[in-house]
């Protein structure tokens, strides 16, 4: 386990060389568990394209698991955003989770017996085997997080990126992912989530990375969590109530 | 029925038909995911200019090479404008579309034949295919369809999901020009045949058809193309059978697409049919408050 997951020292990331978060300074170890939170349009989408190697690393060095990020990509899985998919696609709930296969079938292998157990096994981890033959868009907005999850899964990464999982998802949903993401967690998968829920955050984050533009803070939720860094780093949209808890109002 | 098609031209006709079904039935299933209906209107007409240019140089010859030219040029041109996949990239393939097809039109109307060529350009001669140019479209289609087998994979991935397809290591960006340029081909195949109007609805109504009756789009693919092969067979019928007994000059590219259209309609009950059946519309449920509590 000599090789850190993401190891981001001063790192400034953006499109047409205009940054749009500087300062990123991460170290995240095998199995750990970072949550990326911050304001809508803080940068959290961006820093995690960089770490596919989709947006451009501007300054500072960005490696990921020992590579450059787009070297990397072969062992990084990354969850989409359900909402910003088309819900009449003609496409099977199998289909779905067998796109995770393509990267290692390559243009036109066929699909063979081991990658049809692989896609089972995935549904299976995510619950939902029993739906495999549904189209995807027939089913509710957290069980097509969860197959977004297991196509994600299926080839195994060492390192899983997910961006908003729980937008829009329901509490059964919401907790089969979390299940699933811990059991990866402790079998050593490294976790990367972006989230607006702080309670999300503190759950299931050993490492809090607060961002706006910039790094604000990073630490554990304890350390990070905090109505100080909290205020920095939402500026007016985090409201302190009279108890001492921190309400964040989203634009 | 079979008679009529003894008669050569007849029967080159229906070849050339079920050539351009074997390529339509696939290639529209991606025109219809991607969205692409517009794109493909716009490299129909842009085409036209091409064609123009190809037939005043070189007669019915140059055709196929003006054609190609013109297709493959605008594939990246609207692959470069569509980019962003904003609302303005609209109205640039609009002014891009036109443009070209006026500049064709004027390019046209200095022919001394001005009115049969127009005619013959956006209606196509069906019924004048000539041996070669079935060779060429029989080229064409194994190269088109060659070039979608090999990526398809690729290529639905990404009409579902870019981000995913992205973050899976396939390169977005080449992969919309690869399908704009098999398009432009498919354009080129088709546009002596069925002329530069109708071609736009071989490229969208097969598998917008199709989509009524199957959720599969690899069934999308076969029911489309059966569909533009029994419209082929039928419309070459009835334009035979008006013009034979009746005296009727009915186009028979024409009476292809009108057919189609037909099957179109004939399969939108069945759509409603399958969505009152099916009556499962997922329920958006989940907590959408913006406002989150920290302890």
């Amino acid at each position: 386990m000599g090789v850190a997951a993401l190891r981001y020292a001063g790192v400034s990331v953006g499109y047409q060389g205009t940054p749009v978060l500087t300062g990123v300074d991460l170290e995240l170890g095998a199995g750990q568990r970072l949550a990326l939170v911050g304001p809508n349009g803080a940068g959290k989408s961006t820093l995690i394209k960089s770490v596919l190697g989709l947006a451009p690393v501007l300054g500072g060095t960005a490696q990921v698991l020992g590579r450059d990020p787009a070297a990397a990509r072969a062992r990084t899985g990354y969850v989409s955003q359900t909402d910003t998919l088309d819900a009449d696609f003609p496409v099977s709930v199998r289909q779905v989770v067998t796109m995770g296969r393509y990267q290692r079938l390559g243009w036109w292998r066929p699909v063979r017996g081991a990658d049809r157990r692989a896609v089972t096994e995935a549904l299976e981890r995510v619950g939902l085997a029993d739906r495999a033959g549904h189209r995807f868009g027939t089913l509710s907005g957290g069980q097509r997080q969860r197959v977004l999850l297991a196509r994600a899964i299926v080839s195994q990464p060492a390192l899983l990126l997910l961006d908003e999982p729980f937008n829009g998802v329901d509490a059964i949903s919401q907790e089969a992912i979390v299940t699933v993401l811990r059991d990866l967690s402790a079998a050593g998968t490294a976790l990367v989530l972006s989230t607006h829920d702080l309670t999300v955050a503190r759950d299931l984050a050993d490492l809090v990375c607060l961002i706006n533009g910039r790094q604000w803070a990073v630490g554990t939720p304890d350390e990070t969590l905090t109505a100080g860094s909290l205020r920095q780093t939402y500026g007016r949209s985090a409201i302190d109530l009279s108890d001492g808890r921190m309400v964040l109002v989203e634009p | 029925m079979i008679e009529p098609f003894t008669v050569p031209f007849m029967g080159r006709a229906l070849a050339e038909m079920a050539l351009l079904a074997v390529i339509c039935g696939p290639i529209s299933v991606f025109v219809f995911v991607r969205r692409l209906s517009f794109v493909s209107d716009a490299l129909t007409h842009t085409v036209f200019p091409g064609v123009v240019i190809g037939f005043a140089a070189a007669g019915l010859d140059g055709v196929f090479v003006g054609a190609l030219v013109a297709g493959v040029l605008t594939a990246v041109v609207l692959t470069l404008l569509t980019r962003g996949a904003r609302l303005t990239d609209d109205a640039a393939t609009a002014v891009l579309l036109t443009a070209m097809f006026s500049v064709g039109v004027v390019l046209v109307s200095r022919q001394s034949s001005y009115t049969s060529d127009l005619t013959s350009f956006l209606f196509g001669r069906l019924l004048t295919v000539t041996p070669q140019q079935l060779t060429e479209t029989g080229v064409l289609a194994v190269v088109i369809l060659a070039g979608l087998l090999v990526t398809a994979r690729a290529l639905v991935f990404r009409a579902f999901d870019p981000a995913g397809a992205a973050a899976a290591g396939f390169r977005v960006g080449r992969l919309d020009l690869w399908l704009n340029v098999l398009l432009a081909l498919v354009v080129v195949a088709a546009v002596r045949a069925v002329g530069t109007i109708l071609v736009v609805a071989l490229l969208i109504v097969p598998a917008a058809a199709a989509r009524m009756v199957t959720d599969r789009l690899a069934v999308m693919a076969g029911v489309g193309t059966a569909l533009v092969f029994v419209s082929g067979y039928f419309g070459l019928l009835l334009s035979w059978t008006a013009s034979l007994h009746y005296g009727i000059s009915l186009t028979s590219a024409s009476a292809v697409v009108l057919l189609m259209v037909l099957g179109y309609l004939l399969l939108l009950p069945v759509r409603l049919l399958r969505t009152a059946g099916a009556a499962r519309t997922p329920i958006r449920e989940g907590r959408v408050s913006p406002h989150e509590l920290v302890g």
